[in-house]
């Protein structure tokens, strides 16, 4: 461990103290002791630890009371309960007023230092020992096995299937594999296969000839082999259609790509992870989803959990998205109050990780104070239509979405996009006039 | 009971704090027979409930569940099952051989 952490040790138990003590320094962390929680927050006033440490059962304040007072200060601090009766309800209770860890007695040595590692590795303010968890914000033990898996798979080259809610983070773990793995490199290359047409995905994916049909007006590579040595993310692949998933099978059996209107096939070396938001197991089971290319995906399946499967994660994740609204405005961080917080964490969040965001980037926006009221995340986190866009915005994104998609294919080529849109000229130049789209941007 | 000693293996960076947690468990021998005197049931069962807690950890699992025996038994109200616990303990404690070794 390069860094020195400081824990913060509550027993009133001497002998217990001492245990803790000598095993955590040896560990190489910094320890100090209090005998109450009392002792402990007034300790607490003159330094804050990276950790605490505490006996449920005390003569006094008792853990929880403790683990509350400290979070009433300081809410991201992780805290440890130890409790020598392993009663389920009290973990239950623990976990729910935010200690990161539940553990009995008596003490076993290796399951300390390794919960301790864990909580250290993935807390304290986003600190992280691991590089492969940058970006990944979490200190929950649910995320921390995913990271630990993932980080085991990005060393192989096997293909990986993300499944998980929207919102969850499926793409930051395919980056974070891609980042932790020898190809990081090589690029990266996500696509939506939900958002673009049958056609236009076939030529995305494996490129095409000149002429390969109309509106081909230029070569095109195809994504898999621009992510030639790297990763190519395959977002949404419950949205392929079926057709085009027997081609990718083919392409992922052989390693072989033939662009459309081509006879010459390429070689590819490229790792491919996948994802979706569906049900695919359902899916296979109804005939939508081809069983071979679903087992040929799901190598090694990671599913993320839902935010409201990791709500410890929540104060976290509220605080970066402050900070990154603070920075992105250039003002001062503000801040939730406790019951703003336990509001959040309390929460359903169907729309997960990024519902989340909308609805701290609404709050920090509208909030005169420094401190965000109760009154105002609930109103956030109740105004959902405000989250949806309107029937008219979706359909416009998706022509400006459609339009660059058919302009990439014809490279700019206004005649033979026209066509491909089944479109006159000037029907289509209004059209690119409305999205404020240059075809010239598109010629190669 | 045997004569014979009963042998434990420490961990040696547990050495220093050992006289210090038996001393303490001589200690917890005697307020268990006074409370045993008294019929102190609440003493009783807290002396256990630490001892469970405590023992495992230094690597006396004997401790831990002499400690729980007389936890249970002080929730029952049972004075002979505590009786009996507090006279292994002593007993235990007489006899203890402590090998340390690397952890």
């Amino acid at each position: 461990m390069n860094k020195q952490y400081r824990l913060l040790v509550v027993d009133d138990e001497q002998d217990v103290l001492s245990l803790l003590e000598t095993l955590l320094k040896k560990d190489g962390h910094e320890v100090e002791t209090a005998t109450s929680g009392e002792e402990a927050l007034a300790k607490m006033e003159e330094n804050i630890p990276d950790l605490v440490i505490t006996d449920l059962y005390m003569d006094g304040m008792n853990g929880m009371q403790l683990m509350e007072s400290i979070h009433s200060k300081t809410p991201l601090l992780p805290v440890i309960i130890l409790s020598g009766q392993a009663q389920i309800r009290d973990a239950v209770k623990a976990t729910h007023m935010g200690s990161t860890a539940f553990l009995t007695k008596p003490i076993d040595k290796d399951k300390l230092s390794e919960q301790v590692r864990y909580t250290l590795n993935v807390s304290a303010n986003g600190r992280k020992d691991s590089e492969f968890a940058e970006g990944i914000i979490y200190k929950s033990n649910i995320m921390a096995e995913l990271v630990d898996l993932s980080m085991a798979v990005a060393a192989t080259n096997v293909t990986v299937f993300i499944s998980g809610e929207t919102g969850t983070g499926k793409e930051i773990f395919a980056r974070a594999i891609h980042k932790g793995s020898e190809r990081s490199g090589a690029p990266f290359i996500g696509i939506n296969c939900g958002a673009i047409p049958e056609q236009l995905l076939e030529s995305e994916l494996f490129g095409h000839e000149k002429g390969a049909f109309t509106g081909a007006a230029t070569r095109h590579e195809g994504l898999f082999r621009a992510a030639n040595g790297g990763t190519l993310f395959l977002d949404e692949i419950g949205d392929m259609p079926l057709s085009l998933q027997v081609k990718l099978l083919r392409v992922l059996q052989d390693m072989e790509v033939r662009p459309v209107g081509s006879t010459k096939t390429y070689s590819i070396d490229v790792r491919i992870i996948s994802a979706s938001h569906r049900d695919l197991d359902e899916m296979v089971n109804s005939g939508e989803f081809r069983s071979d290319l679903y087992y040929r995906l799901k190598v090694v399946p990671l599913e993320m959990p839902k935010l409201s499967e990791r709500c410890e994660d929540i104060p976290l994740l509220a605080d970066h998205f402050l900070e990154e609204h603070a920075q992105a405005n250039n003002k001062k961080k503000k801040h939730l109050s406790p019951e703003s917080l336990d509001y959040l964490m309390a929460a359903k969040w169907p729309g997960n990780i990024r519902q989340l965001n909308n609805v701290i980037e609404l709050c920090a926006t509208l909030s005169k104070t420094k401190t965000i009221a109760l009154s105002l995340i609930r109103m956030g986190c109740q105004d959902r239509s405000k989250q949806m866009k309107t029937l008219k915005q979706a359909k416009l994104e998706f022509e400006k979405n459609y339009l660059i998609g058919i302009l990439k294919i014809s490279s700019g080529h206004v005649a033979n996009a026209a066509k491909i849109a089944g479109r006159n000229r000037t029907e289509f130049y209004k059209l690119l006039n409305l999205h404020n789209i240059e075809p010239a941007k598109f010629r190669s | 009971m045997s004569g014979e000693k009963i042998v434990v293996h420490v961990d040696i960076d547990l050495e220093d704090l050992i006289p210090g947690f038996l001393d303490n468990r001589q200690k917890d021998i005697q307020k268990l027979e006074s409370a045993l005197q008294e019929n102190d049931f609440e003493t009783l069962r807290s002396i256990g409930h630490n001892l469970k807690g405590v023992g495992g950890g230094y690597g006396f699992s004997d401790i831990t569940e002499m400690g729980a025996e007389i936890e249970v038994g002080a929730r029952a109200n049972d004075l002979e099952s505590i009786s009996e616990n507090i006279k292994k303990l002593s007993h235990y404690l007489s006899k203890l051989e402590i090998i340390y070794e690397e952890g």
